[in-house]
């Protein structure tokens, strides 16, 4: 594989990640600056490995006071109730609409622990240098950094609920603490994902060969 | 370009270390971490202790939506509800708030707040809405706990209520319930905390709780008795109902009110026990302490006599029968009925009465063997109530009854009795018809007959005589009659307007006449001249 086609750091070369332009990597050092259009090179995201295990902490920390704490409160003629994020699931399931929970259940639930367990996988593969399928890993990253903005449904549908139920005494239905560390959970994975480079994954390969 | 990459190859190659500079981007995780770990801090300084509740059952009661209220602020939420291994009672586990646990002791009550409504109060009306919560009265005082008995009833008075506690001793409940009101003159001032049986059964301790300031009200000599329902009594004035208020009527309730004559006294304690009259006169009937008893032996049927009749003297009531029943006297072969009746002599006014009652109550004795031997006191069985046949005991004074003297049986003065005044009118009854008895009425019922055989004879007799009379002598009567009449004519005809007889008589009273007015004149003139009867009538000088 490695064999088959050289790749742009073994001949010196960096991709300049805004205008793709191929710079010599000498020239790169030097002048970290694309000669075109000014942004930044580097051959590999810089500092990728340690800027998304942070982000994937960050996430990891705010992921559980996200699911604890209360998501929506809800005031049904002076009855208060909180429900988190997998109570609402579990309401949802208990009355009957199979279909309500299970997209509250993936996009809020699945998918962010899904995120993260896969960016955790990944560092790991890179940090320990394995070696195992490469290709899957990538479609892996590739169905991340997809879906990852899709975990913000739960955050939209709350607004929109808080903003259309106002109707005083009879209902009303407040966003509780978890929003915030929900969307924190969302926004820190999108990142870590963003700062991951997959091609470490490859350059794993490359160096061992 | 190329010269200063070609003087560049000849320079030495710098080493380029990689930085092991802290990378900004750590500061994303610390920051989580410190809010997280914030968080985290204030979960576990905020979090209160877990406690276990049971109850019978968990009806309007939900996991993770029940709070658990007190006074109306929150300060927990129930997390799990369970059966009991034997299903008996539900386990409620709750999450309370942090500062809670000064109240979580054996003394706080919990219980479920949902809608009620009783006789007099509708409460939890809020919770229909809301849904039901659990309330709570904390107290203090009291050992810490975490598992609780949770009670079904609200407790009617929360532990911080001023007010005090008495107890109250009944025969039984009557209509009384849980939150019945209790009255001081009509006003509400408390009500029934609790009720329970008492040790042994035989009566009902009711609890009851008296707002603060009026617990002061009740005293030593505090009398309470049941306000439920009304009382209606027909007297002699009129129909007349009394309640304490419509509530009572429906819920029960209990009043008090100081015992009349007697003052307000030392102010009772907490708990103190008091006695439950069944209504307010009892209150006034028992209020008497000095109570004297004596036997009364019967020898007639007491029939229509109660435990609780009434012992009466000139109509008043004194006191009460309290035992009867009927004895055979193995020596002389007799059944008596002794009734053992209670004098209450305190019903009795006298205008040294304190000097009367200590008599009465330190020597009875002396008392009553004067009444009886010099007065002739004696007691008498007598009609109560003709319709119901009731009968109940007078107290009279017989002077002229035979000499009694008191006796002693059992210990209790014995007062002497004279039969009931329906014995008195039977025994004379029985004194009549034992005269009767002696009357010979077949002597007299053959004399009689003899009289009516001669009068029978005489009656027959008469009749022959008539029957002669009307044969024999009534023609002859006839003719008798008709010889009378003829005469009578011929008398008339004699005697007639132109008889010689008729005109003689008549010249014959002519005459006396004459002879009458000479005779007055001359007594006139006599009367004026007596003197003319020897001289001669006087000439008048005028003639």
């Amino acid at each position: 594989m490695s064999k088959s086609a050289a790749t742009a750091l073994e001949l010196g070369l960096v991709n300049c990640h805004d205008c793709h332009l191929l710079v010599e990597l000498e020239q790169a050092r030097r002048h970290p600056h694309c000669p075109r259009c000014g942004a930044h090179l580097h051959a590999r995201k810089p500092n990728s490995l340690a800027r998304t295990w942070a982000l994937v902490w960050a996430a990891i920390i705010f992921i559980v006071p996200a699911n604890v704490l209360p998501m929506t409160v809800t005031t049904t003629l002076g009855a208060k109730q909180a429900d988190t994020i997998m109570s609402g699931v579990i309401y949802f399931m208990q009355s009957g609409s199979w279909e309500i929970a299970a997209v509250i259940f993936i996009a809020s639930v699945f998918v962010p622990f899904a995120k993260l367990c896969i960016l955790i996988f990944l560092l790991c593969s890179v940090q320990f240098r394995w070696g195992w399928r490469p290709k899957d890993r990538t479609s892996l990253y590739r169905l991340t950094e997809l879906v990852g903005r899709w975990s913000m449904v739960d955050i939209y549908v709350v607004t929109i609920l808080v903003a259309l139920v106002k109707l005083g005494a009879v209902a009303a239905i407040e966003a509780g603490p978890a929003a915030v560390y929900f969307a924190a959970v969302v926004v820190t994975t999108m990142f870590a994902a963003e700062s991951f480079d997959p091609r470490l994954i490859w350059d794993v390969l490359e160096e061992d060969v | 370009m190329t010269d200063r990459s070609q003087v560049e190859r000849q320079a030495a190659e710098p080493v380029v270390q990689a930085k092991r500079r802290f990378s900004i981007v750590w500061i994303v995780p610390l920051v989580a971490l410190a809010i997280g770990g914030w968080l985290a801090f204030k979960a576990i300084r905020e979090k209160g202790p877990t406690i276990t509740i049971t109850f019978a059952t968990a009806d309007g009661l939900e996991a993770g939506k029940t709070k658990i209220k007190f006074k109306d602020v929150e300060i927990g939420q129930v997390e799990t509800i369970s059966l009991q291994d034997d299903a008996s009672k539900v386990v409620v586990t709750a999450k309370m708030v942090k500062g809670s646990e000064p109240f979580l002791t054996d003394q706080t009550k919990f219980w479920v707040v949902r809608p009620r409504i009783s006789g007099g109060s509708v409460t939890g009306l809020g919770t229909v809405l809301s849904g039901s919560y659990i309330g709570i009265d904390g107290s203090k005082q009291g050992a810490p706990t975490l598992s609780f008995t949770g009670l079904e009833v609200p407790p009617v008075v929360s532990f911080d209520h001023p007010g005090r506690y008495f107890q109250i001793v009944a025969d039984t409940l009557g209509s009384l319930d849980v939150g019945s009101p209790v009255y001081y003159r009509q006003i509400q001032v408390g009500q029934v905390v609790s009720y329970s049986f008492n040790k042994e059964g035989t009566g009902v301790d009711i609890k009851i709780f008296i707002d603060a300031p009026h617990y002061t009200k009740v005293t030593e000599n505090t009398r309470f008795w049941n306000a439920s329902g009304f009382d209606v009594s027909l007297t002699a004035q009129g129909l007349k109902v009394d309640t304490q208020s419509v509530v009572s009527i429906l819920n029960g309730g209990i009043a008090f009110d100081l015992a009349k004559e007697l003052g307000p006294g030392v102010e009772a304690k907490e708990n103190e026990f008091f006695y439950l009259y069944p209504d307010r006169n009892a209150t006034q009937e028992k209020r008497y302490t000095i109570r004297n008893y004596y036997v009364l032996l019967f020898d007639e049927s007491v029939r229509g006599l109660n435990v609780g009749a009434p012992l009466e003297m000139y109509g008043i009531k004194m006191g009460e029968v309290v035992d009867l029943k009927l004895e055979f006297d193995v020596d002389r072969k007799k059944f008596t009925v002794p009734v053992t009746v209670a004098m209450e002599p305190e019903r009795v006014s006298s205008s040294k009465k304190q000097e009367a009652l200590k008599i009465i109550e330190n020597d009875p004795g002396v008392f009553i063997t004067s009444l009886v031997e010099q007065q002739g006191l004696r007691a008498q069985l007598q009609s109560a109530n003709l319709l119901t046949g009731q009968m109940m005991i007078n107290l009279v004074f017989v002077p002229d009854a035979p000499k009694a003297t008191l006796t002693s049986r059992n210990g209790l003065t014995v007062v002497p009795t004279i039969p009931g005044s329906f014995e008195r009118l039977q025994e004379g009854l029985s004194k009549i018809i034992a005269n009767l008895e002696k009357v010979k009425f077949d002597q007299i019922g053959g004399e009689l007959q003899q009289t009516l055989k001669e009068t029978k004879t005489t009656v027959a007799e008469i009749g022959g005589l008539a029957k002669k009379l009307n044969s024999e002598t009534a023609p002859k009567l006839q003719a008798t009659l008709a010889e009378l009449q003829k005469t009578l004519v011929e008398l008339q005809k004699g005697m007639g307007k132109d008889s010689p007889l008729n005109y003689n008589a008549t010249k014959a009273v002519e005459e006396l006449s004459l002879t009458l007015r000479s005779l007055r004149e001359l007594l006139t003139t006599l009367d004026n001249q007596p003197q003319s009867l020897i001289f001669g009538k006087e000439k008048k000088s005028g003639e």
